[in-house]
């Protein structure tokens, strides 16, 4: 198989997966997805020659960097929204209460919240990419036992973070009942 | 006992799988023509590509390439923004629901070979609008693309460097690396062949799903396809402009198109035009506030005997010195042929 092959086969395979991916961490609207999305692919195009057997954490790690520049160039993106008119997605941006607020679990997401970039992100690619450790560490570009490491880590954080927030609830409702 | 951690988080995940914009499935036109585009190397810029902001080397690149072209006592390249097309307004304006019932009886008396055709002739043009608040000059990347495809599943797609405002002078293009240089009018970009049976694997959705010929149906498909099911009339326009890159209608197709813009929200006629290629057009303009393209004035024309869709037209509506932007000036316009 051609490398050109192969980056056409990884990107029919993995195009939605990699779109859940950045949606999951821009909190954008679909037009924005897709324009990350495609610049994820276009560097995957570029780099091609180095596409692994397994391209899906590859590709989570060129998204990773390419949603980084993506979020520094919103907030010139932004204001020419601003120019150009009072654009929805100007508006979006600027609501401070989040429909997320109001929906059952919200309190995981803050909990998540709570920690740090590194360990949310880490926890993000176990829990909703489903990576494994060692698909963890070529999209973190680390070593499998210092991704474990991470990974036990965090996960401790996380526990931390929630058993906090459950006592909190708790007080509010007037008594938590542990499952 | 207790929730695992990673439990909760999995049932908390913002983003599913089975359901939602981002469900698995085979790719979407949109998706299938990205990866056409990467593979055969023929990058567009679009207007669209506004969020992705190029790093400032390659800002410093294109400003390089421009100033070298803009000093150069040889060819200059066509890097003018296109002057906006002249409405005419001292000839009687063509409803949309007039055109409707043109277009309509015109669809009664199309034979079976009358279309649609899979592919589509168009002539573009978009600005550069990736180099940011310091940037130069808005560059011009016209090009003409020609995509056919045949009964036997085989076809062809040939993109060539053109400006029908400077013939025969150089245009800037930009090449699968995202570098830019000069090219000669008439220079061929991409030119390939699909053999019998391939379409399929090259062809997105919306090129193998015919068109329907009511606007209830076409509706229906072009928000399947693009997202334009909402009633958003600058949504609208925009799939429109997609569907006519995936295929040519005939009209009975382009009687569905016009009734579904005679019931679209804030498109009023603004008057005649003369288009980029000398065709005599019928402009609409969307006149409504609000939605996706707050900030720019979209147009549209059509022939006024037939319906027929011409092209299309997205300005400016506000000065943005910042980019060197002035109120008025062409974003993008694409001519459709036969």
């Amino acid at each position: 198989m051609s490398t050109e092959e192969a980056f056409a086969d990884a990107y029919r395979t993995h195009y939605w997966a990699v779109s859940r991916f950045v949606a999951r961490r821009l909190d954008g609207q679909a037009d924005e997805v897709e324009e990350v999305v495609a610049e994820v692919f276009s560097i995957a195009w570029r780099r091609r020659a180095d596409l692994p057997d397994s391209p899906l954490p590859w590709l989570y790690g060129v998204a990773r960097n390419c949603l980084a520049n993506t979020v520094r160039g919103l907030g010139r993106y932004r204001r020419l929204l601003n120019r150009i008119g009072n654009h929805e997605v100007a508006h979006r941006r600027g609501t401070v209460e989040s429909p997320d607020a109001e929906r059952p679990g919200s309190w995981v997401h803050e909990a998540l919240a709570r920690l740090s970039p590194a360990d949310q992100e880490v926890l993000r690619l176990t829990a909703w990419e489903e990576l494994t450790i060692e698909e963890l560490g070529v999209t973190l570009g680390c070593s499998q036992s210092a991704a474990a490491m991470r990974l036990h880590r965090a996960r401790g954080r996380l526990r931390t973070q929630i058993d906090r927030m459950r006592a909190t609830v708790s007080v509010q409702a007037g008594g938590y009942r542990d499952a | 006992m207790r929730d695992d951690e990673l439990d909760l988080l999995r049932a908390v995940d913002p983003v599913s799988s089975h359901e939602g914009p981002w469900r698995e499935r085979p790719l979407d036109h949109r998706a299938e023509r990205a990866l056409n585009q990467l593979l055969f190397s023929t990058r567009r810029r679009k207007v669209r590509r506004l969020l992705v902001v190029r790093a400032e080397a390659a800002v410093l690149a294109i400003v390089a390439v421009l100033a070298y072209t803009f000093s150069g006592p040889g060819a200059q390249a066509a890097v003018a923004v296109p002057t906006a097309l002249h409405l005419r307004t001292d000839a009687p304006s063509v409803s949309l629901n007039v055109l409707a019932h043109r277009a309509a009886a015109l669809a009664k008396a199309a034979g079976p070979e009358d279309g649609p055709r899979r592919g589509s002739h168009v002539q573009s043009w978009y600005m550069s609008m990736e180099s940011g608040p310091d940037a130069a000059p808005p560059v011009t990347v016209p090009e003409e693309r020609i995509t056919r495809w045949n009964a036997d599943g085989g076809g062809s797609e040939m993109v060539v460097a053109t400006d029908p405002r400077h013939p025969g002078r150089p245009v800037i293009h930009a090449d699968e690396d995202g570098h830019w240089h000069t090219v000669n009018d008439g220079k061929v970009l991409h030119h390939k062949v699909y053999p019998a049976g391939s379409e399929a694997q090259h062809g997105g959705l919306a090129s193998r799903t015919r068109p329907p010929t009511n606007p209830d149906g076409l509706r229906e498909l072009l928000g399947m396809l693009y997202g334009s099911g909402t009633g958003d009339t600058p949504q609208l326009l925009q799939a429109l402009s997609s569907y006519r890159q995936e295929w040519t209608p005939g009209p009975r197709e382009t009687a569905a198109i016009v009734e579904l813009l005679a019931s679209a929200d804030g498109l009023r006629p603004a008057g005649i035009v003369t288009d980029r290629l000398g065709r005599r057009g019928q402009a609409y303009v969307y006149t409504g506030h609000g939605g996706s393209m707050e900030g720019a004035r979209q147009m549209i024309i059509l022939d006024p005997r037939t319906g027929t869709l011409l092209g299309n037209e997205i300005t400016v509506t506000k000065d943005l010195p910042d980019y060197k932007i002035k109120a008025g000036e062409v974003m993008s316009y694409e001519a459709w042929m036969p």
